[in-house]
């Protein structure tokens, strides 16, 4: 017994004169995630998630006496370990570590080298087990071999069932890339070591909603705080934001891991018969040795299981951080691991919109047919029953319809500071048409035609070259531009005549 | 129990027979004492002092746990009175396969086991071939190896002589005397770098910020460097192939005003020197960080920056620039030379916690520079800018005059300033008319200075005359 706890003694210290505390995992944690900044428009892939997060974590961890090794378990699998900063150590952190090193079944031969394993062999007609002892002649590419009391062989050639046995775990490694510190304290002492890190593998953004009334004066404005994880650790109880605003990122290497399978390869082993190998043919050892990928997550539920809820109970919070806007969730949440979370972020009741169809000329042109582009205008006011901050996200626009609500339009909001007009593009409109004739170069005739039983806004901008100059009276001037405001009235036309001069 | 018993007899007393060669406790290193030099590229300078016992005259050294990616034509072995005959590198890998090849023409053992009962017969036979297949001649019969796909262990007598685990060095030298005496092998490695990491806390109401700055080093050069003496250096050495190829130097695109202030700190020519503060263990594949600068208070200003390409016009406003501007003085800075690295800048929340709200790469910075770090784009502070007007002025085209109107909005609570830049201001352009006086900081580009209300807009017009 005593040689037993001798052992015990013998595996726990990696390094000599040094003793390692272990945290397995945090007791308080928060996560702040940040968008993609290069995803534009586009909707986070779930697969693939390129924002990323600072998750802030609180541990309380005895620091013995002396020199010692804090080693943080439980840390997001995408961490950027440069990023890290460790508060709440008083004295003497000496430096922190990051092994990438990984325990595997190519570094445990690799450790091994040139040291004494146990090699273990099976009869596979008796069952009788017969170990001897072996030293490790090589590394882990490219075929291990043995030398044993009989001479040198090599393992797993001979068609016998044979395999290592190591052991203990060699110092300093482990099953995952493990962040540590090594700090000197004069005395033991209980401290509440904060660690805060930046994490790939995260992303949000808003969801809108936005059921058009009747008559399309006002929609009814909902959004979603959609945060995504393919992280393989799960946040429980986290104090969870999300961080609005273009935030500047710049290239970081985080070094690769390196975990080296073991690869099997034995002498030239052709016969003079290539038939199918025999029950024993597994001796060329299957060098796939990591963890099968997990499935993929199942498909996300359908939209309409969002569209059915009319209120969420809990909203974010927002305050301003910076020259960013930072979202909260106002009670802990889990942000788990390859999973999405939805809560609510803004709930407008009442916003007054203006439908406009968009369309935009080459004035020159003289033979033309466009569909026009139905476009969202509203200003972020509170007179217009918005004048709130509106992060970048996705809108689904519904109409009510056939006693259900039907989606009429999708598009996408960009961010949005309070004062601003807000203008989204949501369909493109079949039955708003305009058409572009011209009888020469010189003379052009627009008409615009609308199927609809009320009355429509239409803005039309003739694009020129500069030099070019357009004669219509008609024409307004805007940012620069010749557009041309009308409104075409219910199931009628509308028509502009202009000349161009050069 | 009685397992692990035998296990601590094994290593605590190997029995003679079977360990031909003494057995390394098992972080035991051949390397004496290590004094590593990491420069930013990818490469450092290893000096490596060992106690070898030498016989008198000649004789074959062999170094174990030197860098897996050892540049070993830059090897050098010096000692007290030590000539160098030659030195030797190789990379010929003890494999099963090279130790079958290594047997053509040798005698091997063979066991044969009986699948059915487990019964072992023992052979002796001779390697013929193993091209493809290994074929054996055992007494008067040939046969291949393994054919009937029955076991067979195959023992070879010994690892032959030039087989090695790993590619090694060997020196082959002249020894005056005999005896334990110190030799230094120095050579250059690729696979360590280093770079700055720091951690800037702004406190935007007090206008200051904390800085902490660690040395972040890499080691993917195959081996550990056990208790070694480290010093990083700040620059990176021009290598003879880099030299043909016109090395750029890292950007530093964020400093205003280069420094002129030698920091306190070892130099050694161009390059400043940061040697760890105690010697440290190098593992494979670590990231290893230390502090080396760590500064309370340093003044900080957040300042808001809008370029403008020539003509451009946006459909939607754009947010300006979001910009940290503080010094590296020692003054009112933070007084110390910057090695190349990531700022991260962080802001604490209305609950106290420090937010990331965006980095910077900068450059090698020397001390007393104006630094003004981009960390994003203000989501309230937002400019668009529009091409109002442009005509031509002469028949022939040669001039042009161009309206901007730039509108700057704010719809946070402080009044701001924002540095509007227009760009492409080329040859002899002139500014005909403007709403508030611009200055030129450089030939081909205007700067205005425009304050924004809290919450509020301004407007900025100019008219330019160009020949474009």
């Amino acid at each position: 017994m005593r040689l037993a706890g001798l052992l015990a003694l013998y595996l726990a210290g990696p390094a000599f004169g040094q003793t390692v505390v272990t945290s397995p995992a945090p007791e308080r944690v928060g996560v702040t995630v940040y968008r993609d900044q290069s995803r534009g428009d586009a909707r986070p892939q779930r697969q693939w998630l390129n924002g990323y997060a600072l998750i802030s974590e609180t541990r309380t961890i005895a620091i013995p006496e002396g020199e010692s090794e804090l080693r943080f378990e439980g840390v997001a699998s995408g961490i950027v370990p440069q990023s890290a900063i460790v508060g709440g150590i008083p004295e003497g952190l000496l430096e922190r570590n990051r092994d990438a090193l990984l325990l595997s079944a190519g570094s445990l031969v690799d450790r091994t080298l040139g040291q004494r394993v146990s090699l273990r062999r099976t009869d596979r007609a008796t069952g009788k087990v017969t170990e001897q002892e072996a030293v490790v002649r090589t590394g882990s590419d490219g075929g291990v071999v043995l030398q044993t009391a009989a001479g040198v062989e090599a393992l797993r050639c001979t068609g016998l069932a044979e395999t290592l046995v190591y052991d203990r775990v060699p110092a300093g490694l482990s099953a995952r890339p493990t962040l540590s510190v090594r700090v000197r304290a004069r005395q033991p002492l209980n401290a509440a070591v904060t660690l805060s890190y930046l994490a790939t593998g995260f992303d949000w953004q808003a969801d809108y909603v936005a059921l058009l009334s009747p008559d399309e004066r006002t929609v009814q404005l909902q959004a979603w705080l959609t945060l995504a994880s393919t992280d393989e650790t799960s946040f429980v109880g986290a104090t969870t934001q999300a961080v609005a605003g273009r935030v500047n990122r710049e290239r970081t290497e985080v070094p690769p891991v390196s975990a080296p399978p073991l690869r099997l390869q034995c002498w030239p082993a052709a016969t003079t018969t290539a038939l199918v190998r025999g029950p024993d043919s597994e001796f060329y050892a299957d060098s796939e040795s990591f963890p099968v990928p997990p499935p993929p997550p199942p498909p996300p539920p359908p939209m309409a299981a969002d569209i059915v809820v009319t209120g969420a109970r809990i909203m974010a919070e927002r305050e301003r951080l910076g020259d960013l806007q930072l979202y909260r969730i106002p009670e802990p949440v889990t942000v788990a691991a390859k999973a999405q979370k939805q809560v609510g972020l803004i709930d407008q009741p009442t916003v007054r919109v203006h439908p406009v169809y968009r369309f935009f000329f080459d004035a020159e042109d003289s033979d033309s047919d466009e569909e026009g582009q139905l476009v969202l205008r509203s200003q972020n006011r509170a007179s217009e029953g918005l004048g709130l901050p509106l992060p970048a996200g996705n809108l689904v626009l519904f109409a009510t319809g056939a006693n259900r609500p039907l989606m009429i339009g999708e598009g996408s909001v960009r961010d949005t500071a309070v004062g601003e007009k807000v203008e989204v593009n949501v369909a493109t409109a079949g039955g708003v048409r305009a058409r572009l004739g011209g009888e020469g170069s010189e003379r052009h005739l627009l008409t615009l035609t609308n199927d609809r039983s009320v009355p429509v806004a239409v803005e039309v901008e003739l694009g020129r070259d500069d030099g070019v100059s357009i004669d219509a009276p008609k024409l307004t001037r805007r940012d620069g531009k010749l557009m041309w405001l009308v409104t075409v009235p219910a199931n009628g036309t509308a028509t502009l005549a202009y000349r161009i001069r050069r | 129990m009685r397992l692990l018993v035998a296990l601590m007899a094994a290593t605590a007393a190997p029995l003679s027979a079977q360990s031909p060669q003494a057995i390394p406790a098992p972080t035991a290193s051949a390397q004496g004492d290590v004094a590593v030099t990491i420069y930013n590229n990818d490469l450092a300078l290893v000096q490596d002092r060992r106690d070898l016992a030498l016989p008198t005259g000649r004789s074959r050294q062999e170094f174990p746990d030197v860098s897996a990616r050892i540049r070993a034509e830059t090897v050098t072995l010096t000692g007290a009175g030590i000539g160098i005959v030659e030195q030797n590198f190789d990379y010929d890998l003890l494999s099963p396969s090279a130790l079958m090849q290594k047997a053509v023409g040798e005698t091997i053992t063979l066991v044969r086991v009986n699948p059915a009962t487990g019964a072992e017969t023992r052979e002796r036979a001779r390697v013929l071939a193993a091209n493809g297949g290994v074929v054996l001649q055992i007494g008067e019969r040939i046969e291949v190896l393994r054919d009937d796909g029955l076991p067979v262990r195959v023992i070879f007598d010994k690892v032959p002589e030039g087989l090695r685990p790993r590619p090694t060095l060997s020196v082959t030298l002249t020894a005056p005397r005999g005896g334990r005496q110190p030799v230094t092998l120095t050579y250059l490695t690729p696979g360590l770098a280093w770079n700055a990491d720091y951690v800037a806390l702004f406190d935007e109401a007090a206008g200051r910020m904390d800085v902490q700055g660690w040395i972040t080093l890499n080691n993917r050069s195959g081996t550990a460097y056990r208790n070694a003496d480290v010093v990083l250096v700040a620059g990176a050495v021009g290598t003879a192939e880099q030299r043909s190829r016109y090395p750029s130097p890292p950007s530093s695109g964020d400093v205003m005003a280069a420094g002129t202030e030698t920091a306190n700190r070892a130099r050694v020519g161009d390059f400043y020197l940061y040697p760890l503060p105690q010697r440290t263990t190098i593992a494979q594949a670590q990231q290893k960080q230390v502090s080396f600068l760590d500064v309370s208070g340093t003044p900080a200003a957040r300042a808001y920056e809008y370029r403008n390409p020539w003509l451009g016009t946006t459909e939607q406003p754009v947010s300006a620039n979001s910009v940290l501007r503080f010094s590296t003085a020692s003054r009112q800075g933070l007084g110390d030379a910057l090695p190349a690295g990531t700022v991260r800048v962080y802001q604490r929340d209305s609950r106290g916690t420090p937010q990331f709200v965006g980095e910077s790469r900068i450059g090698h910075t020397p001390m007393g520079s104006d630094l003004g770090l981009t960390t994003g784009q203000a989501f309230d502070i937002k400019v668009q800018p529009t091409v109002t007007e442009r005509t031509r002025l002469s028949s022939d085209g040669s001039r042009w005059r161009t309206t901007m109107r730039y509108r700057l909005t704010n719809a946070s609570p402080r009044a701001v300033t924002v540095d509007l830049l227009q760009d492409g201001l080329w040859g002899d352009t002139r500014i005909v008319s403007e709403s508030q006086t611009s200055e030129r900081r450089s030939a081909g580009t205007a700067v205005w200075r425009v304050a924004v209300p809290a919450n509020g807009e301004a407007t900025v017009t100019a008219t330019f005359d160009t020949r474009f």
